[in-house]
């Protein structure tokens, strides 16, 4: 598509292009304990997040009001979104080589986009919703998050460290430029992914596509897409001519996904208005119109119905099991019900990208397939912060809950425990309760006592034994993340079934609970 | 010059000068250690820098100067788990006032730096200063230093702390699990990098080694709100007590051997105090320290 010709279709994409990337960029702590616009904009202005998350968790959120909004706009006038707004169609344009080949890519076209829909929305109503996996603006969130905004961050810093090795203290005259970048571009921490690679490749294979047929994406696959087609169809607004002109036949070559069949397909026309730019004898006009346009039937085969069903199946219970570790996975804050979870979490990734300590990863199949690309707290690599509230204030769904930092404290992740072959004090028989150190609870929930143990030399010592007031542990995972010891920690944060918030810790009252507990 | 008038300049320096004297008079009564109460915390801090020598005397013109608080945890100032933000300001303006051409505050802190040094105060108490900057620490500066001591060999430490001409601890007092207390010695931990929770299993022994190679020329330790219990990172008001207190000695145990009594504790009582005495890193006995209210 041709970015010479500043047509309002081609600014607004632009414009939201850009402001994708500015939302991305605000994705992160910087310096506000609450952020007001997130990338999360998107997603709930996105129809497919809708559906899936009505189909799924069968209750209204006012969180996605704006893609009620968009639905009601695509009624009206059509598949506008993908044309105007989309950020992955607007990239897929611009990466549009020059000399593009239409040739329509024959083994895609036809049914394959229900296919892709009809699995995912009934799956959904399943209870197991898996539309964020194939969501355009979640691949490109993902490949963003997990692949390229670490490896730009990781350029940078490699680069700053390396001017360091070369310069030493020198390095500080030009400080002030990179910590500009740092402050307002960088990430702040550069963390590596895993399914990183796999979000790339998936990313990347939806760009190459792009250079066997134009929006091949959005033609044939985008779940999106697709619902956002079906929708348009009832829109009064019409292409006039609804077909080619016998004596030109332009639109074939301006048209950017429909015309390679002679007619225009409604559930494919975005609304980008190249034809309506192009067309050498001004004829064509966008308006309302009785007249029939051609479109598929309004419901897919009672064979594509079936088998979506059962496809949705296939994906909701098979995809159910789980090994008895995965059960109880470490999900973000708030997260009091794993079900509940799994049926609004978009696996988009922001609460990934926010999170403050990066204690949050995509799970690959830590959480069985059902679980693949939903947050993980992985307390090894980084704890949740103790008044942090970052991943639910960008959380699109609600699945992880917005909440007030007093609630949030309190809201359970899972349970410390030891594992007395690795802790110091007890393995070694040495002092270190570095655990206690950082347990972030006021009355600690990570405490120590002073016992006579006979040390490995034979002779008796006096040793500070940690141990763990479970009642006010909140699972935050600070204790694993420092554990001295290499590798396995010496304290693990375990799933735990039972995450009602514990009890409320400002009063004292609860500290005078505690100190009468029988530990 | 003859003898005479040696005699003359030296009985004018004396008359001029009586705190001199006093020092030189004090001198074999051991070290100094300055105590400043007060709800001005700016005003308290000065005083007990002026009682020490002023800060001309550790700080000369030109020099760079690193300032050490405890910045190390996402805490507000009243919860007493950071140095007070008014205290650091007030001791880095000292630093200006005495010709130090470059003054830098940080802290490898334990909580996201970030958090900590916004909710510390201390990075916007620091807020427009020249010559004044307050950096989070940058990891490739940590630089593997020998201290052939008695438990570490070899450790890796901040290269800004090892480069400054002058640096000055400023330890907030605060209960700490394993150590009893946390003040001055144990500050230095914010300028070790590496696996810094490997030092607990002999805690005592690698903050005498650390401390040995890094020497504070001056210690100033923030009580102005001190945490009794929970620490090093409180979150409780009830465990915060209200001394409005600063402390400053050139001496670092003395000065930790003081603010010990604060908690009603004995300098004996703590490890890391002990053991810094015993490597010679100066005085524990209270006897022997003089303690100037000021």
């Amino acid at each position: 598509m041709c970015f010479l010709k500043k047509t309002t279709a081609r600014i607004s994409q632009l414009l939201f292009l850009a402001l994708f990337l500015l939302l991305f960029i605000q994705t992160e702590y910087r310096g506000h304990d609450q952020i007001n616009a997130a990338v999360n904009a998107f997603f709930r202005a996105d129809p497919l997040v809708l559906v899936s998350y009505l189909l799924a968790a069968k209750t209204w959120s006012w969180l996605l009001l704006p893609a009620l909004l968009m639905i009601l706009a695509t009624l009206l006038l059509g598949r506008f979104f993908c044309g105007w707004i989309c950020p992955l169609g607007t990239l897929l344009d611009l990466l549009t080589p020059k000399q593009r080949s239409t040739r329509p890519i024959t083994w895609l076209s036809g049914n394959m986009k229900y296919w892709l829909l009809l699995p995912l929305l009934f799956a959904s109503l399943f209870n197991l919703n898996l539309a964020g996996l194939l969501d355009p603006i979640a691949i490109l969130l993902r490949g963003l998050t997990f692949f390229l905004y670490p490896l730009m961050g990781l350029t940078a810093r490699e680069g700053w460290v390396e001017l360091y090795s070369l310069i030493g203290e020198q390095r500080d005259a030009i400080a002030p430029a990179y910590n500009l970048l740092k402050q307002y571009l960088l990430p702040f921490r550069e963390t590596l992914y895993p399914l990183s690679f796999f979000s790339a490749a998936l990313l990347i294979g939806i760009i190459l596509l792009e250079r066997l047929e134009t929006r091949a994406w959005c033609r044939h696959l985008c779940p999106l897409g697709t619902l956002l087609g079906w929708l348009g169809r009832f829109s009064p607004f019409k292409r006039l001519p609804v077909g080619l002109c016998a004596d030109c036949g332009q639109c074939r070559a301006l048209c950017p996904t429909t015309f390679d069949q002679g007619v225009l397909n409604r559930e494919e026309c975005i609304l980008c208005m190249e034809c309506q730019q192009g067309c050498p004898h001004q004829r064509i006009s966008f308006r309302p119109s009785s007249k029939l346009q051609p479109a598929g039937p309004l419901l897919p085969q009672r064979r594509l119905l079936l088998g979506g069903m059962a496809g949705g199946l296939l994906l909701a219970v098979p995809a159910r099991f789980r090994q008895p570790e995965q059960v109880w996975p470490l999900r973000p804050p708030g997260v009091q019900d794993e079900n509940a979870f799994l049926k609004k979490c978009v696996r988009c990734g922001e609460c990934m990208k926010v999170c403050l300590k990066n204690a949050l990863y995509p799970a690959a199949w830590q959480s069985g397939w059902e679980g693949l690309y939903t947050p993980l707290v992985i307390p090894r690599l980084g704890y949740c912060e103790y008044n942090c509230t970052l991943c639910g204030q960008v959380c699109p769904t609600g699945a992880i809950p917005n909440l007030a930092v007093e609630q949030k404290k309190r809201e359970v992740i899972g349970k410390a425990v030891f594992d007395r072959d690795h802790c110091l004090p007890f393995a070694r028989k040495m002092d270190c309760i570095v655990c206690e150190e950082h347990c972030p609870i006021p009355e600690k929930a990570i405490r120590s006592r002073e016992v006579q143990v006979l040390g490995l030399d034979g002779v008796m010592t006096t040793v500070k034994e940690p141990y763990i007031v479970e009642e006010i542990c909140n699972g935050c995972g600070i204790c694993e993340y420092v554990c001295p010891v290499e590798t396995r920690a010496g304290i693990r944060v375990y799933g735990v079934k039972d995450r009602r918030p514990i009890k409320q810790a400002v009063s004292g009252q609860l500290l005078h609970q505690i100190e009468k507990l029988p530990y | 010059m003859d003898r005479r008038t040696f005699l003359k300049s030296t009985g004018a320096a004396a008359l001029l000068a009586p705190v001199l004297v006093q020092e030189l008079l004090a001198a074999p009564a051991g070290p100094v250690v300055a105590v400043a109460e007060g709800r001005d915390y700016p005003a308290i801090t000065r005083r007990v820098i002026t009682a020490v020598g002023g800060m001309g005397r550790y700080v000369k013109p030109g020099d760079t100067v690193v300032v050490k608080p405890n910045i190390g945890w996402d805490r507000s100032p009243e919860q007493a788990a950071n140095t007070h933000p008014a205290v650091v300001r007030a001791v880095v303006e000292e630093c200006l006032a005495a010709g130090a051409k470059r003054v830098k505050v940080f802290d490898y802190t334990c909580n996201d730096p970030r958090r900590c040094y916004l909710n510390s105060g201390i990075e916007q108490a620091l807020k427009g200063l020249k010559k004044v900057e307050c950096k989070q620490i940058e990891m490739e500066r940590f630089k593997m230093i020998a201290l052939n001591g008695q438990f570490l060999k070899e450790w890796e430490l901040y290269d800004e702390a090892l480069a400054a001409d002058v640096f000055i601890n400023l330890p907030i007092a605060k209960h700490h699990g394993l150590s009893r207390l946390t003040l001055g010695l144990k500050n230095i931990m914010g300028v070790m990098g590496g696996n810094r929770g490997f030092t607990h299993r002999n805690l005592a022994t690698a903050l005498a080694d650390v401390n040995s190679r890094l020497k504070s020329h001056l210690t100033i330790i923030d009580a102005t709100r001190i945490l009794t219990a929970h620490g090093p990172q409180g979150g409780n008001l009830a465990d915060v007590k209200v001394l409005n207190t600063v402390i400053a000695s050139a001496d670092i145990v003395a000065a930790d051997a003081y603010a010990t009594t604060l908690f009603g504790l004995k300098p004996a009582d703590i490890a890391v105090t002990v053991a810094a005495h015993k490597r010679g890193l100066g005085e524990m006995d209270l006897k022997r320290i003089r303690v100037v209210r000021v």
